[in-house]
Formats: C-alpha cells, sequence, structure tokens
C-alpha cells in the first residue's frame, strides 16, 4: 500500500485535481443553470459509455481478454435497432406515443436476445479454441474480430449514418430557474436503471451470477467445484452482447451512428472500464460517468473551457493522470499482472 | 479399525490403469495404475514434480489422460469434463486452496454445493462444516482471501466436503501451514475418513501421511515407483532416506 511517488509528480497531481476543482466551482459559481444542465448530458454520456464498458470489463473479468470487438458489436446492434425499429416496425416521429414506447421495448428485448447470441457465438467460434493459447493470440484475434463485425456493418449498411432521435420527444418535464430537463435525458436513464439493477441481481444473486464470479476469481477452482466453465463464459458473453445492445439502441435514438462509430466509442469504454479498475462491475460504471461528465463540461461550459476539439485530449489525458496513481483503476485490485 | 477400513475389505471405489498424462509437451505421468478402495486413507507421496498433483488433475478431469483408464465406481471417467466428474462424487481440495479470494466463506462453501440439487440439506452441511472447523463458523461473513494460510486450508477443506463426496482428493493439505494447524488438519482427516468418506491424500509432508493412511504409493518422475501397506512404507529403507528425512 505505502508506494511513494517523487515529490514532484505528486504535486503536479495535487495541482490538476485543485485546477480541476477550481475550473468545476468556478463554472458552477458562473452560471449554476448552466452547470447542472450540462451535468445532465454528462449523465446520458455516462449511461451509454458505462452499459458498454460493462462488457469490455465483464469479459476482461472472466478471460483477461480485451474483447476489441465489443465496440463494433454496439455499432452493428445499433444499426439492427434501425432496421427493427424504423424499417420493420416503422416507427416515425409522427407514431402515437404508446405505439412508439412499445416499438422501443420490443426493438430492446429482440436486440438484446439477438446479440446475446451474436457475441456467444463470436467466443464459440473465434476465442474457445484460444483459451490456452498465449494470450496475444486471442487479443489479436479479437481485433481481427473487431474488423469483420465492423465490415459487417459496412457491407448491410453502407457509409450512411442511420438515427432515431425524434423518436423521443425532446419536450420539457420540467423548467425550473434555467435548469430543464428533456423526455429523451429522461429516457435514457428509465432505460437504463432498471438493466444495471437487473444484471446487480443476476451477478449476486442468481446460482448462474454465483458461477460467473467464482470463474473470474478462479476459473481451475471453479471447475473443480462442479462449474461449467464453458457454458458460464458463454453466459457472460451473451451478458456482455446484451448490455452493448441496450447501449445501440439508446445512442441510435440520442446520436447519428454508422458502421465505425463502435470504434471510438469502444475506446472511450474501454478507458472507462480501465479507468475503474478493469474487472471491476462498479468501477466500470463509475469510470464511464467520469468519462461522461468530463465530456459534457468541457463541450457544455463556457468560464474558461477548452471546448469539444480538447475532449479526447482532456479523457485520455486523464486516463494517464490517473493510472500514473492508481495502475490498478480506481477501484481495481492489485493483481500480479496488474501491479 | 472398522470393518470398512480395514485392507482389501472395502470394494475398488477409483481405479487408475496404466494412465499417460501430457503437460503441453512434456510427458508428465508414464503409466500410472492405483486403487482407493471405500473407506480408506490412501496416500500419494513423492519429491515436488513427480507427478502427484498431475494424478489428482488427470482424476477431476482439467487434463485429461492420452492413454489410459479412470474408472469411478465401475463408470469410466477418463474423459469426462471436471463438473461431471464433480457431479460423480469426487471432490477435491486443491493445491495451494485456491478459494475464491473476494468471496465469502459462507460463499466459498456454497460454491462446494454448486452441483447438487438438494438444496433442503445445504444448511445441515454447512453445519457440519462449522462443527468440524469452528473458526469458519467464526469467520463466516469475511472475504476468503483475507485469512490466514491455515484458516483457508480449512475453508478449502470444508468447501470440497460440501459437495457430499463419495471420494475426496486432498492435494497438500499441509503446504505452508505452522506445525500446530498441521496437526490439526490430519486429525479432521481422519474425522472425515472415519465418517465414512475414502480420500486420496496428496503430501509432502510423507510421515504424517503414512500415519494417517492405510496404504501409500510412492512417486517419482511420473511413474509409481513402490506402492504398499502405509505402516511397510514407513519401514522401508529407501522411503526413510528419500522422504523420511532420516539417515
Amino acid at each position: 500500500m505505502n508506494r511513494r511517488r517523487p515529490g514532484f509528480v505528486s504535486a503536479l497531481g495535487l495541482a490538476l485535481v485543485v485546477l480541476l476543482v477550481i475550473w468545476l466551482v468556478g463554472n458552477f459559481v458562473n452560471s449554476p443553470s448552466e452547470f447542472v444542465n450540462v451535468l445532465f448530458i454528462g449523465l446520458n454520456y455516462g449511461a451509454v459509455y458505462g452499459l458498454v464498458a460493462l462488457g469490455y470489463t465483464i469479459i476482461y473479468g472472466i478471460l483477461q481478454l480485451i474483447n476489441f470487438a465489443h465496440g463494433d458489436v454496439f455499432a452493428l446492434s445499433g444499426l439492427v435497432s434501425w432496421t427493427l425499429l424504423v424499417s420493420w416496425l416503422g416507427i416515425t416521429e409522427d407514431s402515437a406515443m404508446l405505439v412508439t414506447v412499445a416499438g422501443i421495448l420490443i426493438t430492446l428485448v429482440v436486440a438484446m436476445a439477438f446479440f446475446a447470441a451474436v457475441n456467444a457465438g463470436i467466443e464459440f467460434v473465434a476465442y474457445r479454441r484460444l483459451r490456452s493459447a498465449p494470450r496475444l493470440a486471442a487479443l489479436i484475434t479479437a481485433v481481427g474480430v473487431s474488423f469483420i463485425v465492423q465490415n459487417v456493418a459496412l457491407a448491410i449498411y453502407d457509409v450512411d449514418f442511420r438515427s432515431a432521435t425524434g423518436l423521443i420527444p425532446r419536450t420539457d418535464i420540467f423548467v425550473a430557474g434555467g435548469v430543464s430537463y428533456q423526455w429523451n435525458k429522461l429516457f435514457v436513464l428509465l432505460v437504463t436503471v432498471p438493466v444495471l439493477i437487473l444484471l446487480t441481481w443476476f451477478v449476486r444473486a442468481t446460482r448462474q451470477g454465483k458461477a460467473m464470479r467464482a470463474t473470474a476469481q478462479d476459473r481451475d477452482a471453479a471447475a473443480m467445484m462442479g462449474i461449467n466453465v464453458n457454458r458460464t463464459i458463454s453466459i457472460s458473453f451473451a451478458l456482455a452482447g446484451a448490455l452493448a445492445a441496450s447501449a445501440g439502441l439508446l445512442y441510435l435514438l440520442s446520436f447519428n451512428m454508422r458502421y465505425d462509430t463502435g470504434f471510438e466509442l469502444g475506446l472511450i469504454a474501454f478507458t472507462a472500464a480501465v479507468l475503474g479498475g478493469i474487472g471491476n462491475l462498479t468501477g466500470a460504471l463509475l469510470g464511464a460517468f467520469t468519462i461522461g461528465l468530463i465530456q459534457a463540461f468541457n463541450e457544455g461550459l463556457t468560464w474558461y473551457t477548452p471546448g469539444s476539439d480538447w475532449t479526447r485530449s482532456i479523457v485520455f489525458g486523464i486516463l494517464i493522470a490517473i493510472l500514473v496513481f492508481r495502475p490498478e483503476g480506481l477501484l481495481g485490485e492489485r493483481t500480479p499482472e496488474g501491479a | 479399525m472398522s470393518a470398512a477400513q480395514t485392507n482389501g475389505g472395502g470394494g475398488v471405489i477409483l481405479r487408475l490403469e496404466d494412465v499417460h498424462t501430457y503437460y503441453g509437451a512434456i510427458h508428465a505421468l508414464k503409466g500410472i495404475s492405483l486403487d482407493v478402495r471405500e473407506g480408506e486413507i490412501v496416500t500419494l507421496i513423492g519429491a515436488n514434480g513427480a507427478g502427484k498433483s498431475t494424478t489428482l488433475r488427470s482424476i477431476n478431469g482439467l487434463n485429461h489422460p492420452r492413454r489410459g483408464r479412470i474408472v469411478f465406481q465401475g463408470r469410466d471417467i477418463t474423459n469426462e469434463p471436471p463438473h461431471e466428474v464433480v457431479k460423480m462424487g469426487i471432490s477435491q481440495s486443491p493445491e495451494g486452496r485456491k478459494l475464491f479470494p473476494r468471496m465469502t466463506v459462507r460463499e466459498n462453501l456454497e460454491m462446494g454445493a454448486f452441483q447438487r440439487r438438494d438444496r433442503a440439506n445445504f444448511k445441515e452441511d454447512v453445519d457440519r462444516v462449522y462443527s468440524l472447523f469452528p473458526r469458519l463458523a467464526e469467520r463466516r461473513n469475511q472475504n476468503a482471501g483475507t485469512m490466514s494460510g491455515g484458516e483457508q486450508q480449512m475453508c478449502a477443506i470444508g468447501r470440497a466436503l460440501m459437495a457430499r463426496p463419495k471420494l475426496l482428493l486432498l492435494d497438500e493439505p499441509s503446504m505452508g501451514l505452522a506445525p500446530i494447524f498441521v496437526e490439526k488438519i490430519f486429525e479432521i482427516v481422519r474425522e472425515i475418513n472415519e465418517q465414512g468418506t475414502p480420500i486420496l491424500l496428496v503430501e509432502q509432508n510423507a510421515l504424517m501421511a503414512l500415519d494417517a493412511a492405510e496404504r501409500g504409493y510412492v512417486m517419482e518422475t511420473g511413474r509409481i515407483a513402490l506402492a504398499d501397506d502405509a505402516h511397510a512404507l514407513r519401514q522401508n529403507e529407501q522411503v526413510r532416506k528419500a522422504y523420511l528425512g532420516e539417515t
């Protein structure tokens, strides 16, 4: 626990934190209502990043594999959701509210189930045989699967952007002293929160969830307890795929997306998972909301703010800074390979 | 000594016939044959790297033999996956304990019963483990990774018992423990056996192991070098020199 850092680096870190706090407080004082509005946007970014980051962290936790294909699975799931929702169910901005909500829920369930199967299939075809191979082999395979999924998306959907941003109205739920909150923002949380509650229940309380935790902590010991390790790993991939699909639909309802959207978003979500301590579910969410808020503050605030051109530099700069001080991430445990 | 424990009295529950197992390219087991009978403690002793743990990994399905046969209660289990082997009634306390460090003692015990469907007797079995190891009862809500080595070993044995095994594999239960804990662990190993569970005991502490066991096998570089009654092995000149530290 007692790791001494050179005084200079510590001072620098402290200075950065102080600067960040001054900047946030300054902005809050400058315009409290703007600050709160931007915070709401950050929560939504964080929710989408979090759903994707959980997939990275679940798979890393159980296989110590960075599943580079995960971001592309997310993007493809958003595009498939577009097909379901807009092409097949024919939901438009003019659809009645109940029809729209029902259509979105059906799409959500179908997409989650479908991408659960897709992701479990990816594991079965691409990763299972490599489980006892050197870790680099699986990693390179993951990069390959990433390209394959991305190009499948390109082949089906071409380079055009798809979106369904108008389906959830942007009308205000409440306005109070310059602070306002819209339905489309609330909707993201209305989907995310139950999904997270279900996930937590699954991992903590169910037999399969416990098998997942046991397998992540010691795969051989799990097998000796009579846990079917292959099935447990399949279920973990299914879970990650379903989470990615829920994020894909939410993204589609808020932004434009196309075949390569998953590349950058996947990297950010992966960063969130590392920031929180990879392998740790709560950590992935903490990292995701941290990054989501930083992004929103940087793009939305006005008092001495670098602006959106700097978002990536700031996000990854913070990643580097945190990893210098806590290589295991915010909530991560120090492991032999991670320390 | 009860009837079930006399040598040759019980039927053979586990039999290995000419088992060859590889670790990657390394030929780790070069034709192992051994028996475990109902009610007995059989010990497998030998130097580091002789293949003791590999023998257990061959039995429990983590490392399937390339040649030979493993028969448990008349069924060929040579190529069964580990979870099926556990279901049939073989459970193990592995070398180095291998507890789930970020689960509580109670959750670890729960994982030991994973393959069992009779939830009703779960409580009863947890209580049995707690009465064997009162220390575990005190620590039930503590994460297993935070306990001392001796406590972890108790938890690992308790976890293996939760499967209600018909055969218990114990891999180096005394490794790294203080002498007082070693005594305690061997006492409990005998107690578990007296309650009716046959045990295959892998040990580096050959003296303690031969004291506890009815029969023993001595392994050397992937082969069985000697097989005899535990008492006879204790008297054996070679064994005394190589494993009991006598000159």
